[in-house]
């Protein structure tokens, strides 16, 4: 039959149109994703009408951190205790970038990672200047985002409408945030303005990965205790050049080497013994990070060469939290010469009352170093060895003990 | 007028004899209902098309003829006494209208399945009945407004194909994707109301529908068609052969339906960022000798589609239309759609029909169909959760904290009220900070609402813009970036886990099933029918990777056992390392875990072999007042899980049980399961693949049904149907956590621990309903009027969501669970003159829980679920009341009218226009919200929660002696409720029902009232051309006043905000925050105007 023809042809057509228009777009691959260094001139012209500048990091906090900030208002004030009038301190604050005119940029390469849970929703990243380090912390709301923005991984991030702010003292790139959390110990000295995490999909809009990420392109600076110290003021003068020293060390990616674990915590400035309690239930029990009751401090445990001392800052909520100390057991700590080596990590100052500075009361414990892991649980910041010469081996808190 | 007819005076007898055959074409109607107004007498014509009605009275009398495509006919005659008369033909036109809302129904039926397991949110019921002019009215016009028959999840209702049982054991819906697209294979069913008498199965509280599809019905000849639609698909065609029945006596059919959409990338346009492809095959042949009958069928349509996602209102609101799609995004310039479902039904069947004798017959089948159905959902894995509509990416994420407490609310002057925008409860906005200090004025945000002036105005304006402007990088999933990551871990972490996969979730079904029907008319007045019916089904789940995209390979432990490891090990005494497996999906001494593309199936592996039994007895009595049928089943259900894979969280759990020396530490396994576990482990051969089968539930089911009709006259008649019945759980509501271990949830019994047959009914859901009809026929109006009554006992309810108070996955067993349906249906359909028709149709109903609910909570990897705040002891299953009593269910709107003008003239024009009305349909509450212990303070077993609806400082309800009874709460629209506390004759507080709770379900119609109508409209053109061809052409729009308020349902999300209370110890920390509304409900959308233009040629 002439007209089954037809049907026929339908018939046999449509597996074939079926097959050739149901497939997904292509695979990408490198090229496609990270932006080349030759054509970011070209795409940031073109994003730019207006012009735009890469800022070194430093230069960055120059040009548009302010010592009082720009955001804050008397009726919206910053948190409570930032502030001191004795030298007109402010340990909060928050300035607001442009948004509209010519582009704002930094770049830098990624140093942290927060897999084994020391930082979290935080980055900083490294810009090498004339052979220095220069760094910056990135505050975002973006949970695991080192699992998108790797160590190693040079970001450039266009900051119009973004802020830059001083959390505790520490720059870091934010966006202004409201603190009003009730639930906060001494919640009422804690309310107001701070810097707070850049939106997640507010900062994955601006941020761009510039070539594949490469861990060894980091510098790290490698020193002793003392030459840290030579070059940081170990008390803070509050004077504009000392605070802006302080502010420009703060994210630094070091070495400490020579170092060993003292056993001992910082108790609210004077230096303590770590006990052998169950790190749930005592804040100084000598593993890494003990319960600090969901307060969620880094808890310091000190680190000394025999004659300077340094925190070694953790976070509880890190996965190597209750691995004991390098020389601790369920008996206590053995100090030098058992178990030394390097800590890595970053550099830290971290003071968020300002009378505290004001009134010189301080102890010398505010610096610290944050190391990104220990061997076995991320990046392996913790490197200690015996008289022996034999690798110190992370072992874990065993309840089976207690 | 009347018809001429010829009289043959045989037999002693009055009788009437006649031919049904399709217009035009002359091809007999199998399967038309004949029915006798005015003697209610009825009869289904033959495989030829020819009809006999014996036993008459002599009068005029009206024929109805009625079958599914057609239109009725109504012919008049008078019939002789005392002999055969003989009708002239009856012919029937095809409605064309309806046969397009019937294919409609079925593509909106099949893109409705949006989950992994092919479960609908809110599927609309397909079935209809042209026999019934309230089923007729009602399954297309409300299937928009998903309307369910009488209030019942879809689970109720049963579907056959040929006699066989096609509802999935697991979950009890029917697969309607199996048929996609083809509309031929879908054509011929006969649709029972619940609870009548039935010749295919015993039927239930539902509707049983049983599609027909032997060959003989088909119409001679070729029919080939296209159709055009702005749905979720763009164009269909098609084409069907009918061969007839030829003088061999075999008669052929087959269909080939293709239907297909490219991606869609017109943001805010139905079907937007979905591509839809599917062939449906269908192929049945027939034989007809002697007394015999039989038919072998196979159909299938391998179909590749996109999904979309229901939403929060504010996305709603941003984008600024209901058809926004968060599962796709550009990729190399490409609209890419991360969750795409790959469906592939075969099924074949075979039936053998005897004619014994006049007064008896039999029909046996059996089936077999394979399900294939899968959907792809992106994983990942120390990484960002990509989801565009995540709740921290959307602009009211900056509202957490700044929201009032709400016990606070009565100071008004502190508070910045909203501005009367329903849609945004969440209102009200702190004024000034906890020290007192006022904080000035707030704003009003781009999207029109007020924001607290402690929101950063900037930083909210500009998320709101890039929502509302669609920037693809906030809007839609950034596939660079995926990639990005990927490529970039692969250089830092090239053995690792890749940040992101795409995985395909696969929930494939294998079943057998079998029947048998005899049935016989032997007595006077007495039709016996007896049915034994079989199934056997496994339901297959596993995970298999669909794209690494660009990761080197996924690494097979789970993410939340993962993350949890230092607490679990820390809880149960161990540590990391002694319990480093229980992240692992599957343990074995010769697999790494790791997974690469095309690779092993991961994460679960696992069957639930069912199986089914069901025998029933029916007898039915026809008198010439009354007509009496009853019928009996007896049913055996029993089901039992095996997995080849030994998962980490099962492992972990029963290594929990034996360290602690439980007797039953095997529960997780199955008995026999644990032994060779255990012999494994300690000889350190845990072998990969190796099946574990665990225990087996078995579940005896009696039910009973009885109904009578009493004729008043041939044109008013009465009907009583009540049934009582008990219905197994099912799989899906039966096992805890049946991707991870065996255990059940409780009353479900296994051989060795049931004491007696009572226990295999233990878990059973008990129900009893009644109907009562009252039917009228005229030639000018006829129609029906039902009231029913169902109520229901012991149901069971399985829920998993994130427990933001436990802190991790958490599965709830619900138990004891009571429901009551009672409602009105009611239709009429009026014949206006010559051209006109108006039905009129109503269901107004009361569908809601009479009983709390007991729920049992664990966590998926075992952590603790509290702690005793006395004993400080970790609590690892609490147990607690949700309370429901008095809460309207979810299965669409319990008030619906339509009124439909049809129009019909001689010369083929169709047209109708419905003007619907739906109402009281409500918000599915998530069990979550509704816990005892979050009014209360104490859960069922004891434990306390930690924080309530409220805070610290909040103005309690207290008795008289300072016990702390319920804190005020904030409904919906922002107003207070406190709860006015009772107590019951124990001391124990309750709520008031049903005014407090209600107060607080959220109700789904539309605030203006006018946006609770939906109006749809069709116009159709049948043409005859010479040599028995025709042309029709179909135009039906619906929602055509483009309404697009219409919610058809959505859910509460389980999850509650919570805060960490600093300083407090472990899981004492938690407490319920202010912002009550930080996980808001997500709603669907009807879609606006939206068309499907068929045009059919036959020949």
């Amino acid at each position: 039959m002439r007209k089954s023809i037809y049907t026929y042809a339908i018939l046999l057509a449509m597996p074939v149109v079926a097959m050739l228009t149901s497939c997904e777009p292509r695979g990408l691959k490198e090229d496609d994703v990270f932006v080349q260094e030759g054509s970011l001139d070209e795409i940031l012209k073109a994003e730019n009408p207006e012009g735009y500048k890469i800022y070194s990091l430093n230069e960055f906090l120059d040009t548009y951190m302010t010592e009082k900030g720009n955001f804050a208002s008397d009726t919206c004030p910053y948190r409570d205790r930032s502030y001191d009038s004795k030298h007109d301190l402010y340990m909060f604050t928050v300035d607001t970038l442009p948004t509209k005119g010519s582009g704002i940029y930094i770049r830098g390469r990624v140093t942290t990672d927060d897999y084994a849970g020391n930082f979290y929703k935080a980055m900083v990243i490294q810009q090498i200047v004339n052979g220095e380090q220069q760094n910056l912390r990135i505050s975002v709301d973006l949970g695991s985002a080192g699992g998108m923005y790797q160590i190693g991984q040079e970001i450039l991030i266009r900051c119009n409408g973004l802020a830059v702010g001083r959390y505790a003292n520490q720059p870091q790139l934010c966006v202004p945030s409201y603190n009003n959390n009730i639930y906060a110990m001494n919640a009422s000295q804690k309310v107001g303005w701070a810097p707070g995490r850049i939106e997640s999909s507010v900062f994955q809009r601006v941020t761009r990965m510039i070539g594949t990420p490469d861990v060894n392109k980091l510098q790290y600076d490698t020193l002793t205790l003392s030459q840290l110290y030579a070059e940081i003021p170990l008390v803070a003068v509050p004077d504009a050049a000392g605070m802006d020293k302080i502010r420009k060390a703060d994210g630094r990616l070091v070495v400490i080497k020579g170092v060993w674990f003292t056993g001992e915590f910082d108790n609210n400035g004077t230096l303590a013994k770590c006990d052998t309690l169950h790190p749930d239930s005592s804040s100084n029990a000598n593993v890494f990070a003990p319960t600090t009751n969901n307060v969620g401090y880094p808890q310091s445990r000190v680190i000394s060469d025999g004659t300077n001392k340094l925190m070694c800052s953790n976070s509880e909520y890190s996965k190597f939290a209750y691995y004991y100390l390098p020389g601790a057991d369920r008996h206590g700590v053995t100090e030098c010469p058992n178990w030394r080596g390097s800590v890595t990590g970053i550099l830290g100052w971290y003071e968020d009352k300002a009378s505290d500075l004001a009134d010189g009361k301080q102890k010398g414990y505010e610096w610290s170093v944050t190391p990104r892991g220990i061997p076995g649980i991320g990046v392996a910041d913790v490197n200690m060895k015996n008289d022996l010469g034999e690798s110190w081996v992370p072992k874990e808190f065993d309840p089976k003990d207690y | 007028m009347f018809v001429l007819t010829l009289s043959v005076a045989m037999m002693a007898q009055t009788s009437l004899k006649g031919r049904v055959v399709a217009d035009n074409t002359g091809t007999p109607v199998v399967g038309a209902k004949v029915t006798l107004a005015n003697q209610d007498i009825s009869t289904t014509t033959n495989a030829t098309g020819e009809f006999t009605l014996l036993y008459l009275e002599a009068m005029d009398e009206e024929v109805l003829v009625e079958a599914d495509g057609f239109i009725a006919a109504l012919e008049l005659i008078n019939l002789q006494a005392d002999r055969t008369n003989v009708m002239n033909d009856v012919l029937l036109q095809p409605d064309i209208v309806a046969q397009a809302q019937d294919e409609i129904l079925l593509n909106l039926t099949e893109e409705e399945m949006t989950d992994d397991e092919g479960r609908s949110q809110s599927q609309a019921s397909s079935s209809s009945a042209s026999t019934d002019v309230f089923n007729s009215n009602t399954s297309f016009a409300w299937s928009t407004a998903r309307y369910r028959n009488r209030g019942y999840q879809s689970n109720v209702e049963n579907y056959y194909i040929e006699g066989l049982n096609f509802s999935s054991q697991e979950r009890g819906q029917f697969n309607y994707s199996a048929m996609g697209g083809l509309n031929d294979a879908s054509r011929y069913k006969e649709v029972l109301n619940p609870m009548e008498a039935t010749n295919f199965t015993f039927g239930g509280i539902g509707q049983s529908t049983n599609y027909l599809m032997g060959a003989s019905r088909y119409a001679q000849g070729w029919k080939v068609g296209a159709a055009g639609t702005n749905r979720n698909y763009k164009a269909r065609v098609n084409a069907t052969y009918s061969s007839g029945v030829m003088p061999s006596g075999w008669a052929v059919t087959a269909q080939l339906a293709y239907r297909f959409s490219p991606y869609v990338d017109n943001k805010g346009i139905i079907g937007e960022g979905i591509k839809y492809y599917s062939l449906g095959y269908f192929l049945t042949a027939e034989k007809i000798w002697d007394n015999k009958r039989l038919k072998l069928i196979t159909f299938g349509a391998p179909t590749e589609r996109g999904q979309n996602a229901a939403v929060t209102q504010e996305v709603y609101d941003l984008t600024g239309s209901n058809n926004y799609n968060p599962y796709w995004g550009y990729q190399d310039g490409k609209v890419r759609n991360s969750r795409i479902v790959k469906s592939y039904d075969p099924t074949v069947i075979a039936t053998f029909e005897y004619k014994i004798d006049e007064q008896q017959w039999l029909k046996v089948a059996a089936g077999y169909h394979y399900s294939w159905y899968s959907n792809s959902a992106l994983n990942f894995y120390n990484a960002p959760d990509p989801r565009p509509d995540y709740y921290r990416n959307l602009p009211s994420f900056m509202w957490d904290g700044q929201i009032a407490n709400p016990n606070n609310v009565n100071s008004a002057d502190l508070l910045f009220e909203a501005d009367g925008k329903t849609h945004y409860p969440w209102g009200l906005f702190i004024g000034e900070d906890m020290n007192g200090k006022s904080l000035g004025s707030g704003f009003i945000g781009n999207d029109g609402n007020l924001v607290g002036p402690s929101v950063n105005k900037e930083q909210y304006n500009n998320l709101v813009d890039l929502w509302k402007n669609r920037d693809n990088n906030t809007t839609q999933i950034n596939w660079d970036n995926i990639y990005a990551a990927n490529y970039a871990n692969n250089i830092n972490n090239p053995d690792g886990a890749a940040r992101y996969i795409l995985e395909r979730r696969h929930n494939d079904i294998q079943e057998a099933n079998a029947s048998f029907n005899y049935v016989n008319t032997k007595y006077n007045h007495l039709k016996m029918t007896l049915g034994v019916e079989g199934k056997y089904s496994q339901g297959i789940h596993y995970k298999t990777i669909d794209d690494l995209l660009g990761g080197n390979q996924w690494i097979d432990i789970d993410a939340f056992a993962d993350r949890d490891i230092k607490e679990l090990a820390s809880n149960s005494g161990f540590t990391q390392e002694d319990i480093a497996n229980v992240r692992k999906n599957e343990i074995a001494d010769d697999y790494d875990n790791v997974v690469k593309a095309n690779g092993r199936r991961f994460g679960y592996d696992y069957r639930i072999n069912m199986a089914n039994a069901k025998a029933w007895f029916q007898n039915e009595w026809t008198f010439n007042e009354v007509d009496l049928y009853y019928a009996l089943a007896f049913e055996y259900n029993s089901m039992q899980r095996t997995t080849n894979m030994l998962n980490g969280r099962a492992w972990y759990l029963t290594k929990i049980a034996d360290e602690k020396t439980y007797n039953n530490s095997w529960i997780y396994y199955g008995k026999d399961a644990y032994k060779t576990i255990k012999a494994a482990e300690a000889a350190g051969k845990l072998r990969a693949g190796t099946t574990y089968v665990g225990e087996a539930h078995y579940f005896l089911d009696p039910a009973f049904k009885f109904g009578a009709i009493y004729k008043i006259n041939g044109r008013n008649r009465l009907k009583l149907n009540a049934l009582a019945e008990t219905r197994a759980p099912y799989a899906r509501d039966a096992y805890i956590s049946q991707r991870v271990h065996d255990a059940v949830v409780k009353n479900i019994y296994t051989h060795d621990n049931a004491k007696s047959l009572v226990d295999f009914y233990a878990a059973s859901e008990k129900i009893v309903s009644a109907d009562l009809t009252y039917e009228f026929n005229y030639p000018i109006v006829r129609g029906r009027i039902t009231g029913f009554f169902t109520q229901s006992w012991n149901g069971t309810e399985l829920n998993g969501y994130y427990d933001d108070e436990a802190r991790t996955f958490v599965n709830q067993a619900m138990t004891g669970i009571d429901k009551r349906y009672m409602g009105v249906e009611a239709a009429a359909s009026v014949k206006m003159g010559t051209y006109f028709t108006l039905t009129g149709v109503a269901s107004v109903g009361d569908y809601r829980y009479t009983s709390d609910a007991i729920a049992v909570q664990s966590a998926e990897n075992g952590m603790p679920m509290t702690q005793d705040m006395t004993t400080k002891a970790l609590v690892f299953e609490t147990t607690d009341k949700v309370l429901l009593k008095g809460l309207k269910l979810s299965t669409g709107p319990q008030v619906n009218a339509s009124l439909k003008l049809s129009f019909f003239h001689p010369k083929m024009w169709f047209a109708d226009i419905t003007v619907s009305y739906h109402d009281w349909n409500y918000l599915s509450v998530a069990p979550s919200r509704r816990m005892q212990g979050l009014f209360t303070g104490t859960r069922l077993d004891g434990t306390a929660v930690n924080g309530w609806f409220g805070d610290d400082n909040a103005n309690a309800i207290e008795t008289s002696d300072g016990m702390v009874l319920l804190q005020p709460t904030i409904n919906e629209d922002g107003s207070v409720n406190y709860n006015n506390a009772v107590l019951d004759a124990n001391g124990v507080p309750v709520l008031k029902y049903p005014y407090n709770i209600m107060t607080m379900q959220e109700s789904l119609a539309a605030t203006n009232p006018l946006n609770r109508f939906l109006i749809d409209a069709s116009v159709g053109k049948l043409i005859y051309l010479p040599n028995r061809q025709s042309v029709s052409i179909n135009l039906s729009v619906t929602n055509l006043g483009n309404n697009t308020h219409f919610k058809t349902g959505g859910y509460q999300q389980a999850r509650l905000p919570r805060a960490v209370r600093q300083g407090e110890k472990d899981y004492q920390n938690s407490v319920i925050t202010a912002n009550a509304w930080k996980y808001p409900s997500k709603y669907y959308y009807a879609w606006g105007v939206n068309f499907f233009l068929t045009v059919t040629y036959k020949f």
